[in-house]
């Protein structure tokens, strides 16, 4: 019976396939069939005669209840989407299979094509999975992971920049997604967790904004203090007084074209040696990536200002005119 | 007419560069062998040759197509190119000197004035780019007469464009937007 009606179906099928079915309720030829998803059924509105044509039940496949503490739900087949960033996950992959019959004779699995993912977009996948890499590494949050898949997802559809490297992409667009956030990180700490060079970087960070046509705030030492100070172990006095120093020596413009970072570093320094927990210029230029003949340098320049530069309540272990003088 | 000071700003060209044709297969082995002054590149596949008189560097290739740069004028670079097509000829080449063309300018002026380089970036947003990180100057590049202009903050700034004329006018064009940036001159 049902061998009949699957033939049936097939004959169907294989004429127009945009065109109605050509099965009409047979007393009522005029009425348009309405169809029932649930059982697959085509029903005439008049009589309510049932022209069962599809056999296709497109409910689902199992009975789930709410009230069940079912751990994983049947009915959901297949990762969470990702709209957004793929063309649609609407692929279909062959596993290889388990029974007898999906091996032929020399013992070799049938369906081998499982590599067929969606081509087009493996080589964005595997950038995603390269910036997922990278954040982990200095321990991004996801907003900033996911402004950097984004950023990346709009160079790759734009392929001016087909040419450069995909890693160099991936890692520039991070660095512009921590910036656009607003807690940037320094090229030479995406560098260090990126295989790119730190030219490479730039080259391609400049390039992507021109093509993006994005414009972005300049960094100021305030952005970078917060992490140096709590990775060197400075309490909040001390962080906050380099704060001070800081943005009070680039406002009095005592150190005209330097580095924001190294700026930041030489506050730090002599804010900690104002303080009880001093730090070498070594262990700071470590964590900033500065050198320290860099902090050495800017340390001579803001020196000479220095009892305008410290916040007027900032309790003072060593007084200033015992501050180092290098 | 460079601005409504009475010192006129001195643009200091520095390096012209300008290609040519000489329309003829060239043989760099000879020119390496016999030729004086020269430097052999057989990786780059090209030979430098360095002339005195205008002082230029050449870069030879074997199609025919010669680079010279180090120019300090125009009108240098056209009698350095010459200069050296007549070498080559003598070398017993048919050296035929053809499409002369100045393809880059460099100059450098210097501001009586410090500039302050973050207000000058946000004065001028999409076409000023600043990275401290990357290059300690700006970078202003005037898209009509395809100059780039790099802004140092001790007032000195480099131009570079396609000839004299441009570099003069990105000059005349970026001086007022730098004088409103100035650093103020007592300390």
């Amino acid at each position: 019976m049902i061998v009949i009606v699957l033939r049936d179906m097939a004959f169907t099928s294989r004429g127009d396939a945009l065109a109605l079915p050509r099965v009409h309720c047979p007393d009522h030829p005029d009425a348009i069939l309405v169809e029932d998803y649930r059982a697959g059924d085509m029903i005439c509105p008049e009589c309510g005669l049932v022209v069962g044509d599809r056999v296709i039940d497109v409910g689902s496949e199992w009975r789930t209840f709410s009230n069940e503490k079912a751990l994983k739900d049947p009915s959901r087949v297949g990762d969470a989407q990702n709209p957004l960033l793929n063309g649609g996950d609407l692929t279909t992959m062959i596993s290889k299979g388990t029974g007898a019959a999906s091996f032929d004779e020399c013992g070799k699995p049938k369906y081998q094509n499982r590599r067929t993912k969606s081509s087009s977009d493996r080589a964005m996948l595997n950038a995603f999975e390269e910036i997922r890499t990278m954040a982990d590494r200095i321990h991004l949050p996801a907003i900033i992971i996911d402004r950097t898949n984004n950023l990346f997802k709009q160079v790759y559809e734009q392929k001016s920049l087909k040419g450069h490297a995909h890693d160099a992409i991936a890692t520039a667009c991070l660095y512009i997604a921590c910036r656009q956030e607003g807690v940037p990180r320094t090229f030479k700490e995406i560098c260090a967790v990126s295989p790119i060079s730190k030219k490479k970087i730039g080259r391609c960070f400049k390039l992507i904004l021109k093509m993006l046509d994005i414009s972005l705030d300049l960094i100021n030492p305030g952005d970078l203090m917060p992490r140096f100070c709590s990775n060197l172990g400075l309490p909040k006095p001390v962080r906050m007084a380099a704060n001070f120093i800081a943005r009070k020596a680039v406002e009095l413009d005592l150190v005209p074209g330097r580095s924001p970072i190294s700026v930041a570093a030489a506050a730090i320094y002599m804010a900690s040696q104002a303080s009880a927990q001093k730090k070498t210029q070594k262990e700071i230029g470590d964590i900033a990536g500065v050198a320290d003949v860099t902090i050495r340098q800017l340390y001579r320049l803001i020196y000479p200002r220095a009892a305008e530069l410290f916040p007027p309540d900032f309790k003072f272990d060593t007084p200033i005119v015992k501050l180092p003088q290098l | 007419m460079d601005s409504s000071n009475d010192e006129a700003l001195d643009i200091i060209i520095t390096n012209v560069v300008a290609t040519f044709r000489t329309r003829c297969h060239l043989n760099l082995r000879t020119i390496a062998l016999e030729g004086i002054n020269v430097i052999y590149k057989p990786d780059m596949g090209k030979v430098l040759m360095k002339l005195r008189k205008p002082k230029i560097t050449a870069s030879i290739w074997s199609s025919g197509k010669i680079i010279c740069t180090g120019a300090t004028s125009e009108d240098d670079a056209k009698v350095g190119a010459r200069r050296l097509a007549r070498t080559l000829q003598k070398l017993g080449f048919k050296v035929r000197f053809s499409a002369f063309k100045v393809v880059n300018v460099l100059a450098v002026c210097s501001m009586p004035f410090a500039i302050r380089l973050i207000d000058f970036t946000k004065k001028n947003r999409p076409i000023a780019s600043y990275e401290p990180e990357l290059h300690p100057a700006a970078t202003y590049r005037i898209k009509h007469i395809k100059a780039t202009i790099q802004v140092f903050s001790t007032g000195s700034i480099t131009v570079t464009g396609p000839n004299v004329q441009n570099v003069a006018s990105a000059v005349e064009q970026v001086y007022p937007l730098l004088f409103e940036c100035q650093k103020p001159r007592c300390k």
